[in-house]
């Protein structure tokens, strides 16, 4: 309950100084209104509309990035040849934001949605891939002498061993990943789309239809908040023996 | 050795498929042009302007993340009953994109230098604030016991113990949040602005110079890797006392 | 090897590494045999190599010169099993999985192995904690889950690499209890590895003491102790008379060891 005392009286404050016109309706319209278009375009329809297809270009980048992410994190981790071969051109590539890809995959990839989602995988792709070779690199040395002691080798070491063991990292990478992921994608549809969460975002900004812009708002922080909320769900259910080891320094 | 081998490949792969236009040499132009385009940037005045425009931008958004971060974080990670109340609104606003709030600041602050700045702040600030926490909750009580005991109190003992052990968390914080910043000061910029990098690459996409395009990317991967890199050069010398392990 | 010959047989053995100042020689020319059924101590001062010489024979290290034998008693069976110091289970696996981990890695079918895994679990007193994870257990229970998995894995020898070092003394003396009861029950060859004289001679048959680095074997000392042998042992005088021999000889190579740090600190 505590928790949402502040929010609460965020909210109250705000809708009174709207109202009273100490906060300009124009800039602040009260939450009651911002409510009230949020159940309208619920029910209507178009706000799920929107929502389904930020989620739905979110979940093929988030694909697109996680997939080859682990899989060569997990190469880099394992083969220092690999690693080496790799880390200058990730290094390189890496700051850079994600969206100003935007145009050189739309060049090479005509399909909109398409370009979309590549251009929100990258940054992504390499979160994933670093954190899940840190993974692999953090991996207790002595757990894997004692496997190996055991009996395990090749192919069992990896199922047995480093796949679990890197696990939790993965989740990590996955975690954050997906985070930056939206945050591409959102920024990617304010560029460059004309539907989607972003695109509501940025249009009606444009119009100055400011309730729209809030709606937009709320529910991309929504989103937000649910996947959070969901991976760490999932990450207890798969790992219940480990903790998240947090963000890892890039 | 190795290092060098792929991107060498790739770079005469692409060069060679280019000059045979086994792909499109407009939109993928031959590395050697993109070379001859980079030295044409960093030779005209227009580079330098926006580049500085956009490290201007970037400065302003760190230091104002920063002095806003550390001691909300320092507090946070301090004080429980700060970390109470602000934690839970922090987590719901720290898997928002910063950059859905560019619209609400550009409405608040007008277009201008103030909402692109607040933007990349705003961004920086929440993983700044976090990491600072995060460390400084973190820090090992019999460290402080011990420095009570020997009879550091106060301030003197904030100086003393506290500051240097939540130390680490913190310049991981703002090596963080200086990439972050970064990021959404060059994607801001290419959104909304007209000026700085960000928005050089825009330009050059609507007129589709894809040779300076490439060249500007390379200029602004460069001075990404330079800041995170110096800063942990930085990080490293500060905290020559403690085990390197990354 | 000749019947009736050692169960393991340790010749000439020449360890050493290329480090940062050179050739280092964690042990030279050293040679010892055990017995079927022995339980054989080895003790000597920090760096002496006795870790090494255990990870040797565990093919856990290689080797320069030298011959380390196991006889093969009954084929099929792994050479050895080790005990780690940090017990290094597997933290995703419950403790019935983790202790599988050996026979499971060796085709046994799943019921036989997982009856010979919930045998051990019976021996070493935690069949009630087959389904939990490790981060679950104290440090006692979790090094007595690495000695079931090493014996579950039906070894010719059993390794154990100062398996107690990282528990507090209580829980020391109570597993120092248990291994005499299993080792009374099972009777299979160990050799031991320890930083205590007194944990050395309540457990062994014999005492191998080892030279400061590098290591070759310095005196081996029979324990005339009876078995099957409790705790009791301890109070016994002829314990403590040997205590202060063994020390003896170890001492001195104690202090060359100090000696030797001294002379190259650290950089």
């Amino acid at each position: 309950m505590i928790p949402l005392i502040l929010p609460a009286l965020v909210l109250g404050a705000w809708e009174i100084a709207s109202a009273t016109g100490l906060l300009r309706p124009v800039f602040f319209p009260r939450p009651s209104t911002i409510a009230t278009l949020l159940v309208a375009q619920i029910a209507d329809g178009t706000l799920l509309g929107q929502l389904g297809l930020t989620l739905a270009r979110l979940a093929v980048a988030f694909v697109l990035a996680a997939v080859p992410g682990v899989v060569v994190g997990l190469a880099m981790g394992m083969s220092r040849r690999t690693r080496e071969g790799l880390d200058p051109l990730f290094a390189l590539i890496y700051p850079i934001p994600s969206v100003l890809f935007l145009p050189l995959v739309s060049f090479a990839l005509r399909a909109e949605e398409v370009a979309v989602a590549v251009t929100a995988a990258f940054t992504s792709f390499f979160i994933v891939a670093y954190t899940t070779m840190t993974g692999v690199q953090q991996l207790d040395r002595t757990v894997l002498e004692a496997a190996r002691h055991f009996g395990a080798r090749g192919p069992r070491l990896f199922l047995t061993v480093l796949l679990p063991g890197t696990l939790p990292a993965i989740f990590t990478g996955l975690r954050l990943g997906l985070g930056y992921t939206l945050i591409v994608v959102v920024a990617v549809e304010m560029v460059g789309a004309q539907r989607g969460l972003g695109a509501q975002l940025w249009l009606s900004w444009q119009i100055l239809r400011v309730e729209e812009m809030y709606v937009a708002l709320v529910t991309v922080a929504a989103l937000g908040a649910a996947l959070t909320w969901g991976v760490e769900r999932l990450r207890r259910r798969l790992i219940p023996w480990a903790q998240d080891i947090g963000e890892v320094g890039a | 050795m190795i290092g060098a081998a792929l991107p060498l490949l790739l770079v005469a792969g692409w060069e060679i498929a280019a000059r045979t236009a086994l792909v499109s040499p407009r939109y993928f132009p031959p590395p050697t042009v993109i070379a001859a385009m980079l030295g044409r940037l960093l030779t005209a005045g227009e580079f330098w302007g926006d580049a500085l425009t956009t490290l201007a931008r970037l400065a302003v958004a760190f230091l104002v993340a920063a002095l806003a971060g550390v001691p909300l974080g320092l507090g946070m990670g301090l004080w429980r009953p700060l970390r109470r109340a602000l934690e839970p609104a922090m987590a719901m606003l720290y898997p928002l994109p910063k950059v859905a709030l560019l619209p609400l600041f550009l409405i608040l602050l007008g277009v201008g230098e103030g909402a692109f700045v607040f933007t990349a702040a705003v961004t920086a600030f929440f993983q700044i604030a976090t990491s600072t926490a995060g460390g400084a909750a973190t820090i090992d009580p019999r460290l402080v016991e011990a420095g009570r005991n020997y009879g550091a109190r106060g301030i003197a003992l904030f100086r003393k113990v506290i500051l240097p052990a939540a130390l680490p968390a913190v310049l991981t914080g703002l090596r963080l949040g200086l990439g972050l910043a970064l990021i959404t000061v060059i994607a801001v910029e290419f959104v909304a602005a007209k000026s700085g990098l960000g928005h050089l690459v825009f330009r050059y996409w609507q007129m589709l110079l894809t040779g300076e395009m490439y060249a500007a990317f390379l200029l602004i991967g460069l001075m990404g890797l330079g800041a995170t890199r110096g800063l942990r050069a930085l990080q490293r010398r500060a905290l020559a006392w403690q085990e390197w392990r990354h | 090897m000749a019947p009736g010959a050692s169960q393991v047989s340790i010749r000439d053995l020449t360890v050493a590494y290329s480090g940062r100042d050179g050739r280092l020689v964690a042990l030279e020319r050293i040679s010892l045999e055990v017995e079927a059924g022995e339980f054989v101590c080895l003790v000597g001062p920090s760096g002496c190599g006795k870790s090494t010489l255990l990870r040797v024979v565990a093919g856990l290290a290689g080797h320069e010169s030298g011959t380390v034998e196991i006889r093969a008693n009954r084929p099929g069976r792994p050479a050895t099993a080790m005990v780690f110091q940090e017990h290094a289970l597997l933290p995703w696996r419950t403790v019935l999985d983790n202790v599988v981990f050996g026979p499971e890695n060796r085709g046994v079918p799943r019921a036989e192995r997982e009856a010979q895994a919930r045998r051990m679990l019976d021996l070493v007193g935690l069949r009630a904690f087959a389904r939990a994870y490790p981060h679950q257990l104290s440090g006692g229970m979790k090094q007595r889950v690495g000695i079931a998995r090493a014996l579950a894995n039906d070894p010719e020898v059993l390794l154990m690499d100062e398996p107690l070092a990282a528990l507090d003394a209580q829980t020391r003396v109570i597993l120092q209890e248990e291994l005499l009861r299993l080792w009374a029950e099972l009777g299979v060859t160990v050799i031991y590895v320890t930083h205590s004289l007194e944990e050395a001679l309540l457990l062994g048959d014999r005492v191998v003491v080892l030279t400061a680095r590098p290591g070759r074997v310095k005196r081996v000392f029979p324990v005339p102790l009876g078995r099957p042998r409790g705790l009791e042992a301890r109070a016994l005088p002829e314990f403590g008379a040997l205590v202060d021999t063994i020390w003896a000889e170890l001492r001195e190579e104690v202090l060359e060891s100090a000696e030797a740090e001294r002379r190259v600190p650290p950089s």
